[in-house]
């Protein structure tokens, strides 16, 4: 049988909504990514051509750049990784607090990318030798385009939700 | 914008036009005491190439100094079927434009020979470089420590028998 | 300018001293340049580059792959300036094998060099006063360079990294829309770089940062091999495209902006000014573009270079751009040896910057132009 608080809850479903507190904290952090600034080689500047003016990543709410790992969400690793700045890398990302993501941008932050072949010697063959990613993005580099889809992947995997229709390509 | 900007530098700079009038500047090539041989440069990208002896390289970087050239990069080359090292030091001349090319070779089991970061302060990282990529040691170098490779870097990638 | 005289280490007079640590990942070093500084207070001691943070294999990876496999990587060294990279590393290629490439693939080649050093140069100037605390001059800096890229990816399919050139001529042949895209980017360019000067040469807070900070002399630049925007910025009218004349260069009619007085407001003159100069090639090239093949015929498939070295030159943004090539006559080459500008041009960075205070130092390494990649390569 219905409670009056039953009731009360019913009378006010149009007008609130309940959630996990999780939930709501990750649509938060989902809406206002603070990435960190870290270039590594071109793809560095195909990030700063997505913050800037045609691009513009302030559209998306990802576009404060951090220069501290200590304020940042999530490291976008655009470029090559090698050997002499892998544990440079590895304390960034350990300096940076929970929750963290990582985006791996470009080829060579995917998988070391054109600078591989057999019998190299400088170059770590993918940032997710070092730690976790979240989200790779193709391309050498890649679009600002590709890096703004990144980044609604990363929120999607925050929110389980898209929150921007899909473009299709014609 | 709105502050007094003081009076504007002229914006005209100090140009070079083609075909200037100004006589061409004298060669300095005819008063370096190097065994320098012309060479062609539309087939070869440089105008004078001289080979010395390992010892001499001081004193050919003393002779390149005072006739004006700049230092434009030092590098190695790795003859295994000779068992040999060259290293080649690039000079060009800021003024007449000319390119010079000083060689030598050393054995290659043991490739020593003296340093020029005396003479050009900016050979010292050309130095380093090669140091790194060859294992060419120069001597008097003030500090012939891993450049580009890794601070405890022991291999000495561009040698033909190095294997990672 | 504030420069502390007879700077010494705490050793040589018992001064204390401390030592900063900057990078490799530090927004002011563009990329993974770091730099051991050694302070006295504000002053600087001893500034100490460290470099090899993003050393890449080029000159190892030349030595396995073939001249047209290593093509793609020459993009990569210096991205800002792709188009003047791989100018010369085709052009040592086509020297060594005597290749005459058509007139038409000649002009078309300055074109894209010159409109990627306008946009090599965009990029600096927004980075560079981003670095003194400028903002708004990166929003438009980069506003005029996408339009560059627009007209470069309309030809060439890519944005930054373009390996458009080919031994032997181009990749394909440019469209109308490029022509014309190009004409009205010379018209749209004129009045923007006028607006530059209004809006920041000429600014009294800019020229406080910049007059007088970091005196850089023509010796010194000789002696570490300097090239570029640096040596003209000292005095020395020493550009590529006049000292050894390569491709149709001669043929235009250009000059070579240079500044006497050496300081990091030089630099920023001589960059800007070159900027104007390069719409001035480009708009002789458009006029006197021929028409012709973008080929060579008969470029062998299987390269093989006689034996010897072979040099090629370019004026990069940056200076003084190098490819050495040593060949055995095989496929492969024996040696690439890749002269990089930045690599010289930072080497005189501990000496200029003794006794500066560290944010003039700062300035300092900003007016250099690095490219950290291309000093690691």
């Amino acid at each position: 049988m219905e409670t009056q608080e039953d009731q009360l809850l019913k009378d006010c479903a149009p007008y609130v909504k309940f959630a996990k507190l999780d939930e709501l904290l990750n649509l938060g952090r989902a809406n206002s990514l603070w990435p960190l600034t870290f270039g590594l080689a071109c793809c560095a500047i195909e990030m700063m051509a997505a913050g800037a003016s045609r691009f513009d990543l302030a559209r998306f709410g990802a576009e404060v750049f951090r220069p501290s790992p200590r304020q940042a969400d999530v490291m976008i690793v655009a470029g090559t990784i090698n050997k002499k700045m892998a544990a440079a890398v590895k304390t960034l990302y350990d300096q940076m607090p929970e929750p963290k993501w990582v985006i791996a941008m470009g080829n060579c932050a995917i998988s070391g990318g054109p600078f591989v072949f057999p019998g190299q010697y400088a170059v770590v063959e993918g940032v997710d030798k070092l730690f976790p990613v979240d989200v790779y993005i193709p391309g050498c580099p890649p679009r600002p385009e590709a890096l703004i889809e990144g980044l609604l992947k990363l929120e999607e995997k925050l929110t389980g939700k898209r929150r921007w229709p899909v473009v299709k390509p014609e | 914008m709105s502050s007094p900007a003081p009076e504007p530098k002229p914006a005209a700079p100090a140009v070079s036009p083609p075909g200037a009038s100004a006589p061409p500047p004298p060669n300095p090539l005819p008063q370096i005491a190097l065994p320098f041989q012309g060479v062609d440069h539309a087939l070869k990208g440089y105008h004078a190439d001289a080979t010395v002896a390992p010892d001499q390289v001081v004193f050919a970087a003393e002779q390149m100094d005072r006739a004006g050239f700049a230092i434009d990069t030092i590098t190695g080359v790795d003859w295994i079927a000779q068992q040999q090292m060259e290293i080649v030091y690039d000079f060009f001349h800021p003024v007449t434009g000319l390119r010079a090319v000083v060689r030598t070779r050393v054995p290659r089991d043991n490739p020593e020979l003296p340093t020029i970061s005396g003479v050009f302060p900016g050979a010292n990282w050309h130095e380093r470089e090669t140091h790194d990529f060859f294992g060419i040691r120069f001597a008097g170098h003030p500090n012939l420590t891993p450049f580009l490779l890794p601070e405890d870097a022991d291999y000495h990638p561009l040698r033909k028998d190095f294997t990672s | 300018m504030i420069v502390k005289e007879n700077i010494a280490t705490d050793a040589e007079t018992g001064r204390e001293t401390f030592v900063i640590n900057i990078g490799p990942q530090h927004p002011a070093t563009h990329g993974v340049l770091r730099v051991k500084m050694t302070m006295d207070g504000e002053y600087i001691v001893r500034a100490e580059p460290v470099v090899g943070y993003i050393h890449r294999m080029q000159e190892k990876m030349g030595e396995n792959r073939t001249y047209a496999q290593y093509l793609p990587n020459t993009s990569r060294i210096d991205y800002l300036s792709a188009m003047t990279y791989t100018h010369a590393f085709v052009g040592a290629v086509e020297r060594a094998a005597r290749i005459q490439v058509p007139p038409r693939a000649e002009y078309i080649r300055v074109i894209t060099s010159e409109l990627n050093r306008i946009s090599s140069h965009l990029v600096w100037w927004g980075a560079f006063l981003l670095d003194l605390g400028g903002f708004t001059p990166l929003l438009y800096a980069f506003d005029d360079r996408e339009k560059i890229l627009d007209l470069l990816e309309g030809i060439t399919g890519s944005r930054l990294t373009y390996s458009y050139y080919r031994i032997g001529g181009l990749y394909n042949d440019v469209d109308d829309a490029f022509l014309k895209g190009t004409r009205e980017f010379v018209h749209h360019m004129r009045p923007r770089l006028k607006m530059y000067r209004d809006l920041v040469t000429d600014n009294i807070i800019l020229r406080k940062r910049l007059e007088n900070i970091g005196p850089i002399s023509a010796e010194l630049c000789r002696k570490y091999g300097a090239t570029g925007p640096v040596l003209r910025g000292s005095g020395v009218p020493y550009d590529v495209r006049r000292a050894e004349p390569y491709s149709v260069y001669p043929e235009f009619d250009f000059l070579i902006p240079t500044f006497p007085e050496g300081d990091s407001m030089a630099r920023y003159r001589v960059r800007m000014e070159e900027m104007a100069q390069s719409l001035r090639i480009i708009e002789q090239a458009l006029d006197k573009l021929p028409a012709g093949p973008v080929m060579a015929d008969k470029v062998p498939r299987v390269l093989k270079l006689p034996a010897g070295d072979y040099c090629y030159a370019v004026e990069a943004a940056r200076g003084r751009f190098m490819v050495c090539i040593v060949s055995d006559n095989k496929e492969i080459p024996y040696r690439v040896k890749l002269r990089t500008p930045c690599l010289s041009n930072l080497s005189l960075f501990e000496e200029a910057s003794r006794g500066l205070l560290l944010p003039d130092a700062l300035a300092v390494m900003g007016s250099l132009d690095l490219v950290i990649p291309d000093i690691d390569r």
